[in-house]
């Protein structure tokens, strides 16, 4: 830390040359910075922010959300198990109880939740289900979080990092209503036109399924580690709710549509502030907080 | 999976390898990579998880690329399966467990010539990334790659008795695969056993018992179809995945086993040949196209797009679909397509999704709900960001060291390490970390951090709790705890949070022997009568160099008692008078006891009191401190003579001076 410059002069004049007092204030986290932003455009545009556990059930992480059980289709998402004989329930997460569902019968989703392993959640995606079992369509949320991932790290893969989840339910919400909301978010969010088109993917809790790509910004595409020199870096995958995934939060998909999307927020971040190395928002290396 | 752009053109008009991988990204899968390797390029395509069971093939990628660019198809040459009398015996096989097979299909070739294979499927294997091995095996490897039927080739001298039984196996059997990998069997895996051994570990790799070698002669060549469940369990059991059991796992159309037998038949006799003398087809329930009634109106209103019924139609066609009425039926070698909104993603895909429109939707303006929470954590950083503390994010795991002074730790099952064995149930060990980090470049540390901590309940319960935590440390040992506790003051107060006050934090023995705080040395910090926190130093057990102080406040308590509701007091427009007061007290009485006393002497015309001094050592009796005082007069309604003030500072000071070993300094 550099000591304070003691000025002792005498003249009646100023050196308004001499550099003027430091004054330190504090920082915040890069993720919290591009955590706010979004949230203020998209509450904008009329979503409601929601939050939900990080510690999940089997049930709301896959079950509900279109991804069967013995299906190669949960390799999609490395996963963190709690250890098995930890036999717990969640609790302190206000979106616990099911209103929706009256009775449990066999088979029902509180039925299969009892028996259903804990996990981190791999997605901020099972807190559509939640939301979806507590309220009524129309509606649009975002929901920002912590996630986790079990896989080995580098410069773009990390084992917990921020998602924000979309989700707009309602009569008629297309995916060109998607295109639209989401191509004003990364247009404000950066500031400028990007670059930005969808293609096909495959989620199993939207049907149909995009991966939306945008321009790269840290390279000015000229080939980096973010995007692994291609230029185009898939930043959200997204799609129109799968009927299953409202049926299993309570809605009748033959009155309610509509689209979901996850955006990574350390990507974002990355994107904006140009880091090129996603392990240094959890290094808590004041050199690197102290630039926000 | 890697494919020869070659390959590829043999079956349909391709435009260039850029091009190629475009036109596959934005209608198919994503291209990865496209290499030039000698005359050939290859392409590195992403396979979608749901198309692996029509897409895993150089065939079925042209089939994809023949309906995106509406181009003709190149039909496989087959050659129909014959019955011919030969010399061998007949192979008896057995299914015991029909519900798992759906369709076995495989022929019995008599008199193969097993050699190297000739320059064009070698080129082929070689093309993406295989090693020729003979003729045979490269030609099944072939197909598959072709096809994206996995084909198993067995010696059939080498099956013992004739039989082939298949049927699940039992725990703790075992078998050599191809690869010399031996496995251990639990229950339930499909296999095939001849009169005594196992000789294929079904959907994922043949035994090495029944290998392909240069002096077979005779080969059965099995095309089957084997439950998807059962394979992909087995899998990851055996931790043991191939190309084969990739496409199993995924579940395949089972009727495309006559039909790759009848392709690789064609092939062999190219390659030498050899005679059919057995062919083993059991196809117990044939599986029939899937029907989907379409409403075109969905169509648009999920896509948002208008695509004329000729387009669709049209599209339908290059796809294979047939369309008739409102009714499309679906090819069974499309399993991924089961509804109508499978149904509308082939539509828009195939027409373009670059075509759909950006537009805004049409809704009620319903005002987005306030999230409180989310609220009030922006309100703390910010009180926290201007106070001087960087915040810092952290792991949500800490390690075996670590997890010592947390008995409620929760354990991973698969923690990537021993260093992150537990979710972490408290913000402050991995803060410590950073502390001794950053002490490399800075003297001074201010840092916070907001995040779920992870706690075991006793009643068995996972309890994950929002902690907000900061801390403040010297590298050259200062205490800092009232500065800590000044800046908790001040969050507390920006907060609109009253009636905070700190407690000793009086451990029991049994938690004070692990307990993360220094003895003497902490505070439990209290609203009312409900604790919200803590406050202290870092025990020395936990970090011996540095004195560090941290609050550790549990946030959703807080953000329960924040208050917006903020009032302004009147200015009294009388001035105010401020006279001075020390006092020697013995050391083990709290600042707060004299605070009391004065406060309650001086009643309402006391407006504040400033602790502005604490001293003790030279000057000081022994056994002694010295506190000294500010002490604010104002009233609201007039301005307040000295007298009057004399007279309240004298009872002030007599009340103090009744606890015997209390001396006002004058």
């Amino acid at each position: 830390m550099l000591k304070p410059l003691k000025i002792e002069t005498k003249k009646d004049t100023f050196d308004v040359t001499v550099p003027g007092e430091k004054h330190e204030i504090g920082h915040l986290h890069p993720l919290t910075l591009v955590k706010r932003e979004v949230e203020e455009i998209f509450q904008a545009m009329g979503f409601s922010v929601i939050d939900g556990p990080e510690i999940e059930n089997e049930w709301y992480n896959f079950d509900a959300l279109n991804i069967p059980k013995d299906h190669p289709a949960r390799d999609m998402w490395d996963t963190f198990w709690l250890k098995n004989n930890q036999k717990f329930q969640i609790t302190n997460n206000k979106l616990q109880t099911n209103s929706k569902f009256k009775s449990n019968p066999p088979g029902s989703p509180l039925r299969v939740q009892q028996n259903s392993k804990l996990l981190l959640r791999t997605h901020t995606s099972p807190v559509q289900i939640r939301y979806m079992e507590k309220h009524q369509p129309p509606f649009r949320i975002i929901v920002p979080g912590r996630i986790f991932r079990h896989e080995a790290t580098d410069a773009s893969h990390e084992i917990n990092f921020y998602q924000v989840e979309g989700l707009m339910v309602g009569k008629d919400i297309s995916a060109a209503n998607f295109k639209a909301i989401i191509e004003e978010f990364l247009s404000r969010f950066f500031g400028k036109k990007v670059k930005a088109r969808l293609r096909p993917s495959f989620f199993p809790f939207t049907e149909p399924s995009f991966e939306v790509d945008m321009t790269c910004l840290v390279c000015n595409e000229k080939g980096c580690s973010v995007c692994s020199k291609r230029c185009w870096v898939e930043i959200i995958g997204a799609g129109m709710v799968h009927p299953n995934v409202l049926k299993a939060g309570g809605i009748n998909p033959k009155n309610w549509q509509g689209f979901a999307f996850g955006v990574g927020l350390d990507r974002l971040a990355m994107m904006k502030y140009k880091v090129d190395d996603i392990r240094l928002f959890y290094s808590g290396d004041s050199r690197f907080l102290k630039q926000f | 999976m890697l494919f020869s752009y070659n390959w590829l053109k043999e079956y349909v008009k391709l435009p260039k390898p850029e091009n190629l991988a475009e036109v596959l990204t934005m209608h198919s899968f994503e291209v990865e990579q496209v290499k030039k390797v000698g005359r050939d390029h290859t392409l590195d395509i992403d396979v979608l998880s749901n198309r692996g069971h029509d897409c895993l093939s150089h065939w079925g990628v042209a089939r994809e690329i023949s309906a995106i660019l509406d181009k003709d198809l190149e039909p496989l040459k087959r050659k129909r399966l014959k019955k011919e009398k030969g010399e061998i015996g007949l192979i008896n096989l057995k299914i015991k467990c029909r519900k798992l097979v759906p369709r076995y299909s495989a022929i019995v070739v008599e008199g193969v010539k097993v050699g190297s294979s000739p320059k064009w499927l070698k080129e082929k294997i070689k093309s993406v990334g295989l090693r020729s091995i003979n003729n045979i095996v490269d030609l099944t490897n072939y197909v598959m790659l072709e096809i994206g039927q996995p084909l198993h080739a067995f010696d059939y001298d080498k099956i013992q008795g004739h039989q082939m039984n298949l049927r699940e196996s039992k725990k703790g059997e075992r078998i050599v695969t191809l690869d010399d990998s031996s496995h251990t069997l639990d229950r339930g895996m499909l296999v095939i056993e001849d009169k005594n051994r196992l000789i294929d570990l079904v959907g994922i790799m043949g035994g090495k018992l029944t290998e392909i070698d240069s002096k077979t002669k005779n080969i059965v060549l099995q095309a089957g179809n084997f439950d998807r469940q059962t394979i992909y369990k087995a899998v990851k059991k055996l931790n043991h995945r191939t190309e084969a059991s990739n496409v199993y796992s995924q579940g395949i159309d089972p009727n495309l086993t006559i039909s790759t037998l009848e392709r690789t038949y064609f092939l062999l006799t190219k390659l030498g040949g050899g005679k059919i003398v057995q062919i083993i087809d059991l196809y117990p329930k044939k599986v029939q196209p899937k029907k989907i009634k379409l409403d075109l109106s969905y169509v648009e209103k999920l896509l948002g797009i208008k695509i004329s019924t000729k387009e669709i139609k049209n599209i339908f066609e290059r796809l294979e679909f047939k369309y008739k009425g409102n009714i499309v039926e679906v090819p069974t070698f499309r399993l991924d397509v089961s509804s109508q909104e499978d149904l509308i993603e082939e539509i828009g895909r195939i027409y373009g999704y670059e075509k759909i429109p950006s537009t805004f939707p049409v809704v009620s303006l319903i005002p987005p709900k306030r999230n409180l929470e989310i609220f009030w954590e922006n309100c703390v950083k910010d009180i926290l960001k201007e106070a001087g503390f960087t915040e810092v994010y952290n792991y949500s795991f800490i390690g075996e060291k670590e997890v010592e002074t947390f008995k409620e730790a929760i354990e991973m099952e698969n923690p990537m390490s021993s260093e992150q064995k537990y979710l972490r149930p408290s913000l402050i060990p991995n803060m410590l970390k950073n502390l001794k980090d950053n002490f490399r470049y800075f003297d001074e540390i201010k840092i916070f951090e907001t995040g779920k901590t992870f706690i075991k309940k006793q009643a068995g319960e996972a309890e994950e709790k929002k902690m907000l935590t900061g801390l403040i440390a010297q590298k050259k040992g200062k205490d800092e705890f009232y500065r800590l506790k000044g800046i908790v003051d001040l969050l507390m107060n920006k907060l609109g949070i009253s009636n905070v006050w700190y407690d000793e934090h009086k451990p029991t023995p049994e938690q004070s022997k692990i307990s993360i705080w220094q003895k003497g040395k902490s505070a439990e910090i209290k609203v009312d009568s409900q604790e919200v926190g803590f406050l202290g130093e870092i025990s020395s057990k936990v970090l011996k160099e540095i004195n560090v102080v941290v609050f550790d406040i549990d946030f959703e308590k807080l953000t329960k008692i924040c208050s917006e509701e903020h009032e302004y007091q009147p200015i009294s427009q009388y001035p105010a008078a401020v006279r001075d007061l020390a006092i020697l007290v013995p050391l083990n009485i709290k600042v707060v006891d004299v605070l009391n006393e004065i406060n309650t002497a001086g009643g309402v015309l006391v407006r504040d009191v400033d602790l502005f001094d604490i001293y003790e050592g030279e000057g000081i009796p022994q056994g002694k401190k010295n506190l000294a005082f500010h002490i604010v007069y104002q009233a609201e309604d007039k301005t307040l003579k000295s007298e009057e003030i004399d007279k309240i500072q004298n009872k002030i000071i007599k009340t103090l001076e009744r606890s015997p070993d209390w001396e006002v300094r004058r």
